[in-house]
């Protein structure tokens, strides 16, 4: 699975999950449709609970860093694999904490103990890897979703 | 879409917004061999006077009786740790008060103070003595035909003295250890040469008589006995009051709980190679050469011209050129005037600070707490302590045996109040932790019976009742001084009740200096260890994984920066939910109890934050630490905490690759990590 040394985030996100949202919208909405996008080969998920979880979540303890990216997931029972959406908002959204949202990369993990250390790198990666820049050349390429995919994966 | 304009983004030097670091001489710890010699200072000191003033009262056979109370420091050093084993911030109020209860332990620190008030009387006229034994000594080797009066010029020098350590006291220069350890190298090389020197009197003399083992009483060191013939005919009473006429040569012990606070990691072992150097030295130093001068002095000359310098006459005494008899009376008298001087500073310092420790719990009122405008200490503790000193200079005149017999009721009082509220300790707190046990115990169901605490219990129960009987003065002056301070004590309670039930409310305050510095850089610029661990801590009550990193600390080499994140109210922006600033003096204060129960110096720093997550990475970096090490939330739990350092950490690398790190949780029995 994703070792500390990998920096590629294909080992758990599909491209087809990737979105780029131009028009306004709220942090809620977008997490709603991002836990749809991530739950699509997964029938038996309760999507609607994956939604509450992650939610009141966020209003515990933000996961939107100052670079801004947000990184909204949860760890869940019935899951076998890591399963994962992105959106690219070139019009940034600001959260209940005053931050910005630029990126947003939402993940399910499962919950066992032994996924928790991947679970850990996997955010350590994701945080590591979408620096300032990173994420202001991901949002100015925002009009061409073939440039954005080249430069996630 | 929101407007960018009206949005901050912080960048990451943001979240840290104001860095104090804290201070206090409370985190500054002193290796075993500093302590001891803060405690020998005291405790080494009566060796200048306990010979002569025990010849006063029985006769020549006060070597044995000397060199008998200082076998007796042994195990009462063993009480004394143990008791430190139970109490870090000891002293004989806490630990009375835990045993025996509240009455007696005023009772008990009535007597501590009624022995701080006469040690520094009876030190500052020792020295004084033995400046002008000293001064007739050159008188005659140069044929002047003058002699200072004794009492007189003694008494000057103990009311200057006196008045020289109140205005130390009063600035607030602390008592150094370092200036305690140099009078102590001094004292052991003069003891030496004296040694030497005795030894090849001796040796050169042949013919060795020993003192007789059998005290002869003066009418004087009878007290009330005068009149109970029997007392001196029973041989073990009369070596009972023998030895209660010497057991003021154990003054200055308690110092040994005082100082057990300020021990470095680890503090028990220490303690116990502490107190083993004081044994020695004391044993050596006041029972040997008391032993050796009524070897080589002349009887009649103990009894008349040396009973007041009696080290001075043994340096007098040996075989060696009168000018180098001079030079070794010089060498006595300066390691006399260095030791006593000292013992005149702990007695005022050890007064304030049991009176202080008193005032604490709110038994005392507000009164004896007042702190002096400019330089901060308590000053009318400091000014009662010193008044009533003085008058005992005055009132004694100079006559050191005077004092001398009323000195051993406080001493022995505070010993019986002391060692039996330890082993009542044994079975009223069976299951506190000791990690030192007063040797020869019996192991019963959960009770560890002390069968050797119960023997010193006995001893020094017999001691302090002989020495009722037989010390007049002693117990009169005692009693009365006892009863006093019992009765200030209480009427100062019932006033204060209000008020001591506030501080209990509150709890413990540490007094704390806060620096603000402008950059982490500065604030950490005191680490000097070759790695750093750093703990972030929050809620007072819960320092587990504090306490923990503590405990399985055993390199000295690791510094430990405790850090609190403070939420700003103010600053909005990336703020996390639901964090309120906490009372970060009660955080502190606790931090540093548990600093000072392992011995171990910590750099607290409080920065300002509106994420403490980026805040503690950031500082982390800064101090490059190995390990970050943080308690469980109750809001976020373990793994939540863990998630959010990780992102912290990895958004603030910026590019730049750190040193490996690992983030742990602890909380009771159970730990996750996360190496970086």
């Amino acid at each position: 699975m994703l070792t500390q040394e990998e920096n590629n985030i294909s080992v758990v996100l599909n491209e087809k999950r990737i979105f780029i949202i131009n028009n306004n919208i709220s942090k809620t909405d977008l997490i709603a449709s991002l836990v749809n996008a991530a739950c699509d080969e997964q029938p038996s998920i309760d999507k609607e609970e994956i939604l509450s979880v992650v939610l009141k979540r966020e209003q515990g303890i933000s996961t939107t860093l100052d670079t801004g990216l947000s990184i909204p997931h949860a760890r869940i029972d019935d899951l076998n694999s890591f399963e994962a959406a992105a959106a690219v908002l070139p019009r940034a959204i600001t959260d209940e904490y005053g931050l910005q949202i630029k990126v947003m990369f939402f993940f399910l993990s499962p919950s066992g103990s032994v996924f928790f250390p991947q679970h850990l790198r996997l955010l350590a990666m994701l945080a590591k890897k979408f620096s300032v820049s990173f994420i202001n050349e991901l949002v100015l390429c925002a009009d061409k979703k073939e440039i954005v995919r080249k430069i996630l994966f | 879409m929101s407007d960018e304009s009206s949005v901050r983004q912080p960048s990451n030097a943001f979240r840290v917004k104001g860095i104090t670091v804290l201070t206090t001489a409370m985190l500054t710890f002193i290796p075993f061999w500093k302590a001891a010699a803060i405690v020998l200072c005291d405790f080494g000191s009566s060796a200048f006077y306990t010979g002569g003033i025990a010849m006063l009262a029985f006769g020549s056979a006060f070597p044995w009786y000397v060199l008998g109370i200082m076998l007796l420091s042994g195990p009462l050093l063993m009480m004394y740790i143990e008791a430190c084993s139970l109490f870090t911030r000891g002293g004989i109020f806490p630990v009375v008060n835990a045993g025996l209860g509240e009455t007696m332990a005023k009772a008990a620190t009535a007597s501590v103070l009624f022995d701080f008030m006469l040690t520094g009387p009876i030190s500052g006229i020792s020295a004084g003595q033995y400046i002008v034994g000293f001064v007739n000594s050159l008188f005659e080797f140069f044929n002047i035909n003058f002699a200072l009066p004794n009492n007189i010029v003694a008494v000057i020098f103990a009311l200057a003295i006196t008045l020289y350590f109140w205005w130390q006291n009063i600035k607030g220069i602390e008592d150094s250890s370092d200036k305690s350890s140099k009078i102590i190298q001094f004292s052991i090389a003069a003891c030496l040469i004296l040694f030497i020197f005795a030894i090849i009197t001796l040796i050169q003399r042949g013919n060795i008589e020993l003192p007789p083992l059998k005290p002869q009483f003066s009418k004087a060191s009878l007290g009330f006995a005068e009149n109970m013939s029997f007392m001196t005919k029973i041989g073990y009473i009369g070596v009972l009051m023998a030895f209660g006429h010497s057991v003021l040569a154990l003054s200055g012990l308690e110092t040994l709980v005082q100082v057990y606070r300020e021990i470095e990691y680890p503090k028990i072992k220490n303690l116990q190679i502490a107190a083993l150097i004081i044994f020695i030295f004391a044993f050596v130093f006041t029972g040997g050469l008391t032993f050796l001068s009524s070897l080589i002095i002349p009887a009649d000359l103990i009894a008349t011209k040396y009973s007041e310098n009696l080290l001075s006459g043994l340096a007098m005494h040996v075989n060696a050129p009168h000018i180098i008899k001079l030079v070794l009376q010089a060498i006595v008298v300066i390691a006399g005037i260095l030791m006593l001087s000292g013992a005149v500073n702990t007695s005022i310092i050890g007064a304030n600070g049991i009176v202080n420790r008193m005032a604490e719990t709110g038994i005392l009122t507000d009164w004896f707490r007042k702190i002096h405008k400019k330089y901060g200490t308590t000053y009318h503790i400091i000014n009662t302590v010193c008044i009533a000193q003085i008058i005992v200079i005055i009132a004694s005149r100079g006559d050191i045996s005077l004092i001398g017999q009323a000195y051993a009721f406080g001493v022995l009082w505070s010993f019986v109040f002391e060692v039996l509220s330890i082993v009542v300790l044994r079975f009223k707190n069976r299951e506190q932790k000791r990690e030192f046990m007063m040797p020869f115990n019996i192991k019963y169901r959960h009770y560890y019976i002390p069968v050797g605490g119960f023997l010193v219990v006995v001893i020094v129960v017999l001691l302090a009742m002989i020495n009722l009987i037989t010390k007049k003065t002693a117990t009169i002056s005692g009693l009365s001084f006892a009863a006093v301070l019992f009765i200030i004590f209480h009427i100062s309670q019932r006033l204060n009740a209000k008020k001591a039930n506030d501080i209990f409310e509150e709890g413990h305050r540490e007094k704390l200096n806060r620096t603000n510095v402008d950059n982490l850089a500065a604030a950490l610029s005191g680490l000097t260890g070759e790695s750093r661990v750093l703990i972030a801590v929050r809620n007072p009550d819960n320092l587990y994984h504090f306490e923990t990193v503590l405990k399985n600390l055993s390199d000295e080499r690791t510094d430990v920066i405790v850090m609190y994140a403070k939420p700003i109210d103010n600053w909005s922006v990336g703020k996390t939910a639901g964090v309120k600033a906490i009372d970060d003096s009660e955080l502190f204060s606790n931090v540093i109890l548990i600093a000072e129960n392992y011995g171990h110096h910590v750099y607290p720093i409080m920065v300002n934050s509106n994420d403490p997550f980026y805040a503690i990475s950031q500082v982390a970096m800064e101090a490059k630490a190995k390990e970050i090490v943080m308690g469980v939330s109750a809001s976020y739990g373990a793994n939540d905490q863990l998630e959010r350092i990780v992102m912290a950490w990895n958004v603030l690398q910026n590019g730049k690759e750190q040193n490996p790190i690992v983030a742990k949780i602890l909380w009771e029995g159970r730990e996750v990590s996360y190496k970086f």
